[in-house]
């Protein structure tokens, strides 16, 4: 009985808040017996949205801002297996209309990068991760929701050029998402065109893509990037309905990293824009990290 | 865990353990979540058919809605299961039901599982289809369905729950009436099944000693189709393809020959056409007259009512069916309408106001997991089949499980979605004498979505009152059941945090109250239940 709002979950949400500063998703290792914490901010706030492949505002909801705050260590098992660990706390609002923020724990995910091979600058590198909630979030409240309530393996292929001399790199990497059914409170729910009788919703697998070039220093880094991340099958919001985790969510999103670390002590810092999306929202996104390392120095 | 370890030697002499206990844990985290779900079909409850408990063999003498008596409609006497024309119609049923396809098995399995029931799931998924209300436009408008065209942009019909409350309540009564007028002509003309005529015919579901012409599974199709059309009018094809499916799936079955559908197809036509008759004039298309607001409005703080509802979307759309509480009701009159509409609302500044705004503010701050999952359980908001829907699920399972004849179920149905309109339009009625506020009025958010139209009282109270009202009469051993239920439905608008309590609880009452009359019909309507 309640009336519209359009919402469209933010696009950080969607990939399980995948950490950007010791990277499940670059060709940085951490040296055995070193690990790296990050301690991170991160905010994602949209005011358009695509329904489906219209975009369009929503009077109802304004701007809509998901804040994070993340701990992500990052360990050396050895000079070329790490494992990655990241932990968000997630809180949601909007600047107009009446829907309740959500807020808490969302998930935890875990990533082991092993470099393959490694040939003159060139390598190649496997990346495993998992995730699962961390916390009883409802996942169907969206776009208020912290997340989709997902448990996700994924596995990545990441190939990177470095140049020894000058550390200018080029990366790529390509993932597929495996994610699993979820439950919501509602026993009852119309999706992919018809009425399912159940509280069991499936939410879609998908792949993520990207391209990074940059260059990598000893104590700092700067890159720029274009990733794009689809689901592999899921519907498209309704005309006027709200967003669901069955969804075809879509983004492409440009951005700039950078690291600086002189010592045990550094910062990072991401901002990304969505240029072209589906089933989600137009973000504009940042995060800042405080990093500290211990050993390996 | 990493972030707790002290001194940096330490650091390094644990380091290795730490490593093999997360690896470990997480190579088996990540290999059991992958194990036990790679398979992501999703499982859906199954209902199959039954014999029935009892067939209800005098169901013809029950009352019906509409019908003055079975007798207005006519059905055709069938031939004589020894005539030659019957044995070319057993002849084609025998070479249909031989041999089915898996398609043909499933559609067998899914319409045996009942017709009405089936019909019944049919019309709630098309009220979640089309249950979400128009965008607004550049003008900062909200453009209005159109029945004449429906598969524009916003579609016809926007099937809200006093829209969805009635469709279903037609929708039922057709069935009733049309099974009661079957159950009339089936004990006229005795005609057995095909397979106690011939027992060479492969019969692919339970068969009863229940005459076979006309056919209810043709018959409750035929009436569905003709409710259902005009209540969805962009679903023709739809609703056609699955009319044919359902007559189809009863020969592949071996249940009916040709004559038994094309009667009960005739006679389903001719019943739902009259009940149609009384949807034209029951006040309906005066539903979402706009105009009459500003006088309720006046008329509302004539009787005092200090601060009035405002709608809280933008841009500022007009309430959802103002005058819907002007529509026929099915089981009172018009005077005992006014005689179930409830005294007033706590005013805004009275202490009882107040401690019902504190409360929702207390919930606003520490809103339980739980109290979560019961307001989005029972929430039935914009994309789903409304609080209605989910009333007549509820019964149409209890009828299921009780392995209710077509005509029983039918009754069942009829008596709820009849008692659900009756709480839909007297709860409008109440809400737009009142026109009181929404508590987000007073700065409080909402974790399910915020209906747009007056407060007090509660719909999802007075239908789920209503609703567990009638079905505790049906159900009596389910009744303690039915009540926690629609408590439960209505104390989640309040964890919702967009009702006031007393919206609900008066509501609740008020639902109750207008079961009983619903009650009331079915203790007198003939059938002895």
């Amino acid at each position: 009985m309640k009336i519209l709002r359009l919402f469209v979950v933010a696009g950080a949400l969607l990939t399980g808040l995948p950490a950007w500063a010791q990277m499940p998703h670059d060709a940085i290792y951490m040296p055995k017996n070193s690990a790296c914490i990050a301690g991170m901010y991160g905010q994602s706030t949209w005011n358009e949205y695509w329904e489906g492949s219209l975009k369009r505002a929503n009077f109802n909801i304004g701007t809509h801002t998901t804040q994070s705050a993340m701990l992500m260590p990052a360990i050396g098992l050895s000079n070329r297996v790490n494992l990655i660990l990241s932990l968000p706390y997630v809180w949601t609002k909007t600047s107009a209309g009446n829907l309740m923020g959500q807020r808490g724990f969302q998930d935890l995910s875990g990533w082991l990068k092993i470099r393959l091979a490694e040939h003159k600058g060139l390598s190649l590198h496997g990346v495993v991760g998992g995730s699962l909630p961390a916390s009883r979030y409802v996942p169907d409240f969206l776009p208020m929701s912290i997340g989709l309530g997902a448990r996700t393996v994924t596995s990545r292929l990441l190939v990177n050029y470095t140049h020894p001399r000058t550390g200018l790199y080029l990366t790529a990497q390509g993932s597929y998402n495996w994610r699993s059914n979820i439950r919501v409170d509602r026993d009852s729910y119309y999706a992919n065109e018809r009425l399912h009788q159940t509280n069991e919703v499936q939410v879609p697998n998908g792949y993520d893509a990207a391209v990074r070039v940059g260059v990598l220093r000893q104590k700092w880094q700067t890159e720029v990037f274009a990733e794009r991340m689809a689901n592999l099958s899921g519907d498209d919001i309704r005309r006027n309905d709200m967003p669901f985790p069955t969804n075809n969510m879509q983004a492409t999103t440009v951005g700039w990293y950078g690291k600086l670390q002189p010592r045990h002590i550094g910062v990072n810092a991401r901002v990304g824009y969505v240029v072209n999306g589906r089933n989600m929202g137009q973000a504009t996104s940042y995060t800042v990290g405080l990093l500290y390392q211990i050993g390996g120095l | 865990m990493l972030i707790g370890l002290p001194a940096r030697l330490n650091f390094y002499f644990t380091m290795k353990s730490i490593y093999k206990f997360l690896l470990v844990s997480f190579v088996a985290a990540t290999s059991s979540a992958l194990l036990t779900s790679c398979d992501k079909t999703i499982e859906e409850p199954l209902r199959v058919g039954y014999t029935p408990a009892t067939l209800d063999d005098k169901a013809g003498t029950w009352k019906p809605y509409i019908l003055s008596t079975p007798t207005a409609v006519t059905v055709a006497a069938p031939v004589a299961t020894t005539s030659s024309a019957y044995a070319a119609e057993l002849s084609s049923l025998k070479a249909k039901s031989a041999e089915l396809t898996r398609a043909q098995q499933e559609a067998v399995v899914y319409w045996g599982a009942g017709a009405v029931y089936r019909w019944n799931e049919i019309a709630r998924e098309l009220a979640a289809k089309y249950n979400l209300p128009p965008a607004s436009n550049a003008a900062g408008t909200y453009p209005v369905p159109d029945p004449a065209n429906p598969n524009a942009d916003p579609r016809f019909p926007f099937a809200n729950p006093p829209y969805t409350a009635r469709a279903l309540a037609y929708l039922s009564v057709a069935q009733y009436d049309a099974l009661v007028a079957t159950w009339h002509y089936k004990y006229l003309y005795k005609r057995v099944a095909p397979s106690k005529v011939d027992a060479g015919i492969r019969v692919a579901l339970p068969v009863s000693s229940l005459p076979s012409y006309p056919s209810e599974d043709a018959v409750v199709a035929a009436a569905s189709a003709v409710v259902l059309k005009a209540m969805f009018p962009g679903e023709v094809a739809f609703i056609d393809a699955k009319v044919a499916e359902h007559a189809a799936s009863r020969q592949w079955a071996g249940m009916n020959v040709e004559s038994d559908l094309t009667a009960g197809s005739s006679l389903g036509t001719q019943v739902a056409a009259l009940v149609m008759g009384r949807a034209r004039t029951d006040g309906m298309s005066a539903a979402n007259n706009q105009s009459l607001t500003a006088g309720m409005i006046e008329a509302a703080q004539g009787r005092g009512q200090t601060q009035i509802w405002l709608s809280q979307e933008s841009p500022i759309r007009p309430p959802m069916l103002p005058n819907y509480g002007a529509v026929s009701t099915w089981n009172f009159d018009r005077a005992t309408l006014v005689k179930l509409r409830p005294g007033p609302a706590p005013l805004p500044g009275t202490a009882q106001f107040d401690k019902e705004l504190d409360e929702l503010k207390t919930i606003q701050k520490t809103q339980t997991r739980e109290q979560a999952r019961i307001a989005n359980f029972w929430a039935d908001g914009a994309g789903s089949y409304t609080p209605p829907g989910h009333w007549h699920r509820i019964a149409a399972n209890a009828a299921h499980e009780a392995r209710y004849s077509e005509v029983r179920m039918a009754r069942t149905l009829a008596l709820l979605g009849t008692t659900l309109q009756d709480a839909g339009v007297c709860c409008w009625e109440t809400k737009f004498y009142y026109y009181t506020p929404r508590p987000q009025q007073f700065g409080v958010k909402t974790s399910v979505g915020l209906p747009n139209f007056p407060s007090y009282t509660s719909g999802h109270s007075t239908f789920s009152g209503a609703a567990a009202t009638v079905l505790s009469y049906i159900f009596p051993e389910r009744s303690q059941e039915f009540m926690d239920k629609a408590t439960e439905a209505s104390v989640s608008r309040i964890y919702g945090l967009i009702h006031f309590r007393s919206d609900c609880e008066t509501g609740l009452i008020c639902g109750k109250n207008i079961g009983s009359y619903a009650v009331n019909r079915g203790k007198a309507d003939g059938s002895g239940l």
